[in-house]
């Protein structure tokens, strides 16, 4: 008996001692991950705050829809309307852009969207990351909460000019961003508004380096004007491209075609820089090719045709390639497809040109045929062309638009983004475009976002 | 090419162990000092050795036939010595084997072979993890393969050991290429995480993670990344067993959901030391191929599009058809591509025995296999295992260790040519030019086996040691710590050279690029146990107590390397132009537990099991990090009860019954912080930084109710032995990434979700013992499951982000499909059900039929033969299923097509049944055959009989002594019997390398 009992006691005992080592609650507590910073501690500290706002740079220039890479629109929409052939594999992503045959389920349309809204959340990250905070310094935050607001409506500006009728998502909450309604272009276009007005409220003048890799108030104002000449608020447009254009210290057409592409461009109003030291372009990696067949795409006869000879732009942004008897064409604007000692080339948002044509065609709106043509002649005269011939508002409305064909071909889908807002897409597209619908004009929502929230059905049309 | 030379590419390390291996031969020479020298005795005196065939057999009961209290039992060694006459009979008994009797005739050095009896299996002990049981008083459902079973697979997957021998453990090979994977759900999936559904992994008492351990930019073993498990050795197991029910699995907690592999290595057994060495070679091709157009098909279709498409002129880029490639030549791509032959070579040495108190075992391994691609690429294993078992003199302390070290080395294609096997145009050019080099046909197409250049390279070594120290304090109090370490570390490199890309590209060395994964998992585990057993009343109690510390680190450094002066230079990231670290990470895993057991054990006719365990996990934030769970088990053996007893026919029978609860914390580490991860990607010279996830601190554990009944019945001896089981699993509290619209910045959250899976089932096992003569014995297993996945619950799934996933009442593993109607036979294409009656096929309201691509019930049926040395061993495997077709595009485009695919409708008034070809201009048709690829055409019979294995020995009649020579010829899915019609049916997501047909030929010996 007494053995039992000691065995019983023994044994208590034990499994108190088993129980004090589990009592240790801390033992189940963990470092951090040594790649990872909590939220809080990346907002209070300039160089970490400014690292989660440049990484949204990077992920610009490499995804979603300005990327320079094949799937970026300044290829795909040169696909879509008429700048662009595609050549190569049945597996090229732009061969649905080319024959007009996107779907919601396309890869390119859901990763124009997720990414395009993953940029938007790192900004509002930023924005209530930046505000919330104590310790940086009021410039600091002025600074990137400026850049970040500048984001968000370069952002949303190209997703409702490809989606129509979208969220526009000022917050990070996923309950409200998970049940987001479509909003009209009207109240879209009055946030646009806002946060770029909030942003050169908060931006700096100046450049914070010599590169031109980071928006300043003046990038931020460039946009601007594009918003208000998409807007017809063709007064607002002119003005806000005056104020660029005025600042002629900074910016200046360069006279020499072959330099417009160069890091140091006195035209180039915002550019992202490469990856790394020596690289340079995307877009160079995609277009060009040295013999025939194009693995990829090339530019379309319809286009090259259209330039006169004299144009520096068909001499200097467009190179043939020849095999055998067939001559094809590439675009040549970015010259640098392998990785150079020091980079040569960033891949260009904004460029003086955009500027002078705003103004030409606000302008010719606003009944300053003579300033319109002015303008229209700067760029014509820097191509090496003589001054327009056109003289009625009609005459020179179709000018520009044939001058912006030829100036910004290939660069971020300008040439679909005009047709559109111009109403003469179907009319230009419909005769060399077979598969061209009008409802093409608007990409489809992907169908995961439709599964996902279903307040945002219907789809578009014709999908 | 002879891969079995050492030269040819064993690497050093390899060569050592065996070296190692070979070294431990030494005790040979010593020979066994057996006592030979006692024949003057009185009385003739009998020595000898009782083995099973193989090992010795310590504990066996010798007797003499009509004598009386003169038995004695064998040693550890299986050794024996006996006081008889010269003319005596040995009445030799032992559990779990044929009592024999042998006549002395006069010798004085006898061995004897005792014959297992498979009709006492039921006093087996099984591993239950924290306790063994014997299998006929188990109160929870445990299935069980022994070494036995896995030794006739000619497989190096841990995981292939088990198809279609286990109910209710479903287990799919992803892809047939060397190294990769295998996806094994134990009772269906539980969680609504595809990924959170990988049972327990535990391996001689050490938890072995089996989270993924490659990176999806430096793998080829598509569709799923390199996984731990290939390090395992199947050959070095002796017993794999599974639980299942609650009862079994409620002691690992929150960890038990999926259900629990425990893993047991082969241990040393007392007396001679026996070498065993076995030696294979085999080849293996692919299972099934596809029955795609020959030329003259192809190009009629391509035709045929055209006209269909209005089109009187071919695109310049139209190669196929335009007159650039011949429109004679035909390659079967699929032959040229993936049809291959991979030579699989294989040796294995063990050698094993030691004293009564310490027993050894040493063995090791070397595997290669190369591929079925083009090309020279070999995979490499080997390994060592070493355990060593040590009790005191007085049996008080015991000691136990194993270590196993195991060694990969992976070369591989970086690229699976299954997609480019059966979609290459039949016309497509030689891919070879006349001086051998690499055919581009001016730039016209991309040379499949440009891939080639692409390497994919993986070295893994792994460790897993395992050490276990008992001591019995006072009589019945055992004071136990169970201590384990595991190291693994994996380096991976895939590389895309320029040579990749078509010349016309013009990419230079400068454009090369290479990936690297460096990961390393280290984890330490130690569980302080106490156990205590007594006799109350008529019944026995034991109680088991225990708690479990346990961290595990994770360091992953993933890598490019871009721009390289020289193509040579591709492995050194020195010379890339552009390093960029992708990834450099460190994670901690941090896991506390208590758990107890008290069984209660009444005339081994009642049992009561309860199991109980409080865990905490680093996975989860403050407050959310402890959760308990327990089980209660009971099983009544009515075959013990008197009215039974001696019954006739019924040898065996018990009603078993168990309910408790589990929890999963599969969900990865840190998901609860608010955290900001370096992108490793640079801007002006800043690295990046990006939030890592949106945030949510306040989720917890998914739980996971099982509730099951069974009965186990034995009649006749036990020759017919069957066991039926009835389960039912609830998981509720589903821990998911919540799938999220892209304008919330992500595409998923990690939280709680309401919601209820079940899963239901019915298991049958059966086994019979046929023949059991002295010349022919013939053995038959049956295993039958029937399972059921519904989702029970899901409140707010119409407005939440799964509504077009799940439906109430369906399984998890649907697919929401339009509703197919036939071809239109005026326009050629195929039309779907207008369900909503809009007028047009929208999504989501059209797509609303399900499909379950569940198995709806599997199993196998297993045939063990002996005649004389002979042995036959098969094994069938069958799934019932449905499965999807495999999407080819749709037909006229410049890709190759199913056979079947002729049949398309031509003009109006024909149907079918595959609509009008085009060239990609008839936008109707291309969406109609996107619309059509996700619909209840799509899904189609995908069941399947496969002859598993099957395995062939003989035991050559050497009259050596102590020496035994087998010969084995060995097959892996040999046939295969389906409807089926696009490739292999077993696949989880179809386009990559389906199984191999493998056959083997070997030899073991054993002296």
């Amino acid at each position: 008996m007494k053995t039992i009992y000691l065995k019983t006691k023994f044994f208590i005992a034990l499994s108190l001692v088993v129980f004090y080592m589990n009592s240790c609650d801390s033992f189940v507590e963990v470092d951090l991950p040594k790649s990872q910073l909590t939220s809080t501690s990346v907002f209070e500290d300039y160089a970490t705050a400014t690292a989660a706002l440049t990484d949204i740079y990077s992920k610009i220039r490499d995804k979603g829809i300005l990327t320079g890479s094949n799937t970026g629109i300044s290829n795909q929409l040169g696909n879509y309307t008429d700048e662009i052939v595609c050549y190569g594999t049945p597996t090229n992503p732009s061969l649905p852009f080319y024959n007009n045959q996107l779907l919601a389920t396309t890869p390119t349309i859901t990763e124009y969207w997720n990414s395009t809204y993953n940029q938007i959340y790192a900004a509002n990250s930023i924005i209530e990351g930046v505000t919330a905070n104590t310790k940086l310094s009021a410039e600091n935050i002025n600074q990137l909460e400026g850049e970040a607001l500048f984001i968000r409506a370069l952002l949303h500006f190209y997703l409702t000019n490809l989606f129509g009728e979208i969220p526009y998502i000022k917050q990070t909450d996923y309950k409200k961003n998970s049940v987001a309604l479509r909003m009209s272009s009207e109240e879209f276009y009055q946030n646009i508004m806002q946060d770029l007005e909030k942003a050169i409220e908060l931006l700096p003048d100046n450049y914070s380096s010599t590169e031109r890799i980071r928006p300043n108030r003046l990038v931020a104002k460039t946009l601007l004007a594009r918003v208000y000449l998409y807007r017809k608020l063709y007064a607002q447009a002119a003005n806000e491209a005056s104020s660029i254009l005025n600042q002629t210290t900074l910016f200046n057409l360069e006279a020499n075609t072959n330099n417009v592409f160069l890091i140091g461009s006195k035209e180039t109003i915002w550019q992202l820089k490469s990856a790394a030291a020596g690289r340079n372009t995307l877009e160079a990696t995609v277009f060009i090719f040295k013999s025939g067949p194009p693995p990829l795409v090339a530019l379309s006869n319809t286009l090259v045709n259209t330039f006169s000879t004299q144009d520096q732009r068909r001499t200097n942004w467009i190179k043939n390639v020849t095999t055998g008897t067939t001559t094809w064409y590439h675009a040549f604007k970015y010259k640098e497809q392998n990785p150079t000692a020091k980079s040569l080339e960033y891949s260009i948002v904004f460029r003086l040109a955009e500027q002078y044509l705003i103004r030409a065609e606000a302008r010719a709106h606003l009944g300053d045929l003579i300033g319109a043509k002015e303008d229209l002649n700067k760029i014509r005269n820097r191509a090496g062309l003589s001054n327009t011939d056109a003289q009625t508002q009609d005459e020179i409305l179709k000018a520009v638009l044939q001058e912006r064909r030829w100036e910004f071909f290939t660069e971020h889908g300008h040439r679909f983004f005009d047709l559109k807002r111009l109403n003469q897409i179907d009319q230009s597209l419909s005769a060399v475009k077979i598969g061209w619908n009008t409802t093409d004009i608007l990409l489809p929502v992907p169908q995961s976002e439709l599964s996902a929230n279903p307040n945002l059905l219907p789809q578009n049309q014709g999908y | 090419m002879n891969n079995f030379s050492f030269s040819m590419g064993g690497r050093a390390l390899y060569c050592l162990i065996f070296l190692g291996f070979l070294l431990s031969f030494s005790p040979m020479l010593a020979k066994n000092h057996s006592k030979h020298s006692n024949l003057f005795f009185q009385q003739h005196k009998v020595q000898g050795t009782i083995t099973d065939g193989i090992n010795p057999l310590p504990g066996v009961t010798i007797a003499i036939k009509n004598k009386k209290n003169n038995a004695v039992i064998s040693d550890y060694s299986g050794q024996f010595v006996i006081s008889s006459s010269p003319y005596d009979t040995l009445v030799v008994s032992y559990i779990g084997f044929k009592t024999t009797q042998v006549p002395i005739q006069g010798r004085s050095v006898i061995s004897i072979i005792l014959s297992e009896d498979t009709t006492t299996l039921q006093e087996v002990r099984v591993n239950a993890g924290y306790y063994t049981v014997k299998e006929s008083e188990r109160t929870g459902s445990i299935a069980r393969i022994t070494s036995k079973d896995i030794e006739t697979q000619p497989v190096t997957n841990v995981l292939a050991t088990m198809q279609g021998r286990m109910a209710g453990v479903s287990v799919t090979q992803t892809t047939g290429v060397p190294g990769g994977g295998f996806e094994i759900k134990i009772r269906g999936q539980n969680s609504l995480r595809p990924d959170a559904n990988q049972p327990l992994y535990i391996i001689d008492g050490v938890p072995y993670a089996s989270d993924p351990i490659g990176y999806n930019q430096t793998s080829s073993t598509y569709p799923s990344v390199t996984s731990p498990l290939n390090s395992i050795n199947p050959d070095s197991i002796e017993s794999l067993e599974i639980l299942k029910d609650a009862d079994a699995t409620s002691i690992y907690g929150s960890r038990g959901a999926n259900g629990v592999v425990l893993i047991t290595t082969k241990k040393g057994k007392s007396g001679k030391t026996t070498f065993n060495l076995t030696a294979s070679t085999g080849a293996g091709t692919v299972t099934k191929f596809m029955k795609l157009m020959n030329t003259e098909q192809y190009l009629a279709m391509r035709k045929q599009a055209y006209v269909n498409d209005g089109l009187t002129e071919y695109n310049s880029w139209d190669y196929d058809i335009n007159g650039t490639w011949d429109q004679n030549r035909y390659t079967d791509w699929q032959e040229e591509l993936i049809g291959g032959t991979s030579q699989i070579n294989d040796l294995q040495g063990t050698v094993s025995g030691g004293s009564e108190s310490t027993q050894f075992l040493l063995s090791g391994s070397y595997h290669t296999e190369t591929t079925v691609f083009p090309g020279d690429f070999l995979y490499k294993k080997g390994g060592s295992q070493l355990s060593i078992n040590h009790h005191s003199l007085d049996n008080k302390f015991k000691f136990n260790f194993s270590a196993g070290y195991n060694l990969q080395d992976n070369d591989q294609p970086a690229f699976d040519f299954t997609y480019d096997a059966r979609s290459l145009p039949p016309n497509a050019p030689a891919l070879y030019d006349a001086n051998g080099n690499l055919n581009w046909e001016n730039g016209t197409w991309d040379n499949p086996l440009r891939n080639l250049n692409a390497k994919f390279e993986s070295k893994t070594k792994d460790l897993v040691v395992n050490a276990v120290l008992s001591y019995e304090i006072i009589p019945n109090l055992i004071l136990k710590g169970n201590f384990g370490y595991t190291d693994l570390s994996t380096k991976e490199s895939r590389t895309a050279p320029s040579t990749v890309f078509n010349p016309a590209y013009n990419i230079s060395s400068a454009n090369s690029s290479i990936f690297l994964n460096d990961t390393d998992r280290s984890s330490w585990i130690i569980e302080p146990q106490i156990s205590w057993n007594k006799n109350i009343g008529d019944g026995k109690l034991d109680v088991l107590l225990g708690s479990t510390f346990q961290s595990q680190t994770t360091s992953r450094l993933y890598q490019s390397g871009k721009g390289f002066s020289s193509n040579s230079l591709i492995y050194n990231l020195g010379a890339a132009n552009i390093v960029t670290v992708l990834l450099n990470d460190e994670t901690q895993y941090k896991y506390q537990a208590f758990f107890g057991r008290v069984n209660y054990n009444w005339k081994q006719k009642y049992i009561l099991n309860v199991t109980a365990r409080r865990d905490g996990s680093s996975r989860f934030g403050s407050g959310n990090q402890f959760a308990n769970f327990g089980a209660i088990g009971a099983a009544w053996l009515f075959s013990n009860e008197s009215f039974l007893k001696n019954n006739s026919w019924l040898s065996f029978g018990k009603i078993r019954a168990s309910y408790g609860t589990t929890g999963n914390d599969q969900i990865g580490d840190y998901q609860f912080l608010n955290t900001y991860s370096i992108t490793g990607v640079s801007y002006n010279g800043i690295i990046g930084l990006q939030p890592s996830r949106l945030y949510n601190a306040d989720f917890g554990w998914e739980t996971n109710k099982k509730l099951e009944a069974a009965i186990e019945l034995g009649f006749l001896q036990d020759r017919i032995f069957t066991t039926l089981a009835l389960y039912q699993n609830r998981s509720s509290n589903q821990l998911v990434g919540i799938p999220l619209p892209g304008t919330t910045g992500f595409t998923s959250l990690q939280s709680n979700l309401d919601a209820t899976v079940q899963n239901t089932g019915l298991e049958l096992t059966l086994r019979t013992l046929n023949f059991s003569t002295k010349n022919f014995s013939w053995t038959t297993n049956f295993n039958l499951t029937f399972s059921k996945n519904k989702l029970l619950d899901f409140p707010g799934l119409e407005s939440s982000t799964y509504s077009q996933k799940y439906r109430i009442g369906q399984p998890l593993n649907i697919d929401l499909l339009y509703k197919y109607k036939g071809i239109n036979s005026t326009t050629g294409v195929y039309e779907f059900e207008d369900l909503n009656n809009d007028g047009r096929i929208s999504f989501p309201e059209d797509r609303q039929l399900t499909a379950d691509l569940n198995p709806k019930y599997y199993g196998g049926f297993q045939n063990q033969l002996g005649f004389k040395n002979w042995k036959l061993d098969f094994l069938f495997q069958f799934v019932n299923q449905k499965n999807r077709t495999y999407g080819m595009g749709f037909s006229g485009q410049m890709s190759n097509e199913n056979s079947r695919a002729v049949n398309s409708w031509q003009q109006t008034g024909d149907t079918g049944p595959y609509q009008t070809y085009t060239t990609g201009e008839n936008s109707v048709a291309v969406t109609a055959y996107n619309l059509h690829s996700e619909s209840d055409a799509s899904v189609v019979d995908a069941s399947y009989v496969r002859l598993k294995n099957i395995a062939l020995s003989y035991d050559l009649p050497l009259r050596l002594k102590e020496t035994n020579c087998k010969l084995m010829l060995q097959a892996q899915n040999l046939l295969t019997f389906t409807n089926y019609k696009d490739g292999d049916p077993e696949f989880t997501i179809s386009g990559y390398l389906p199984p191999l047909k493998v056959i083997t030929a070997g030899v073991q010996l054993t002296f």
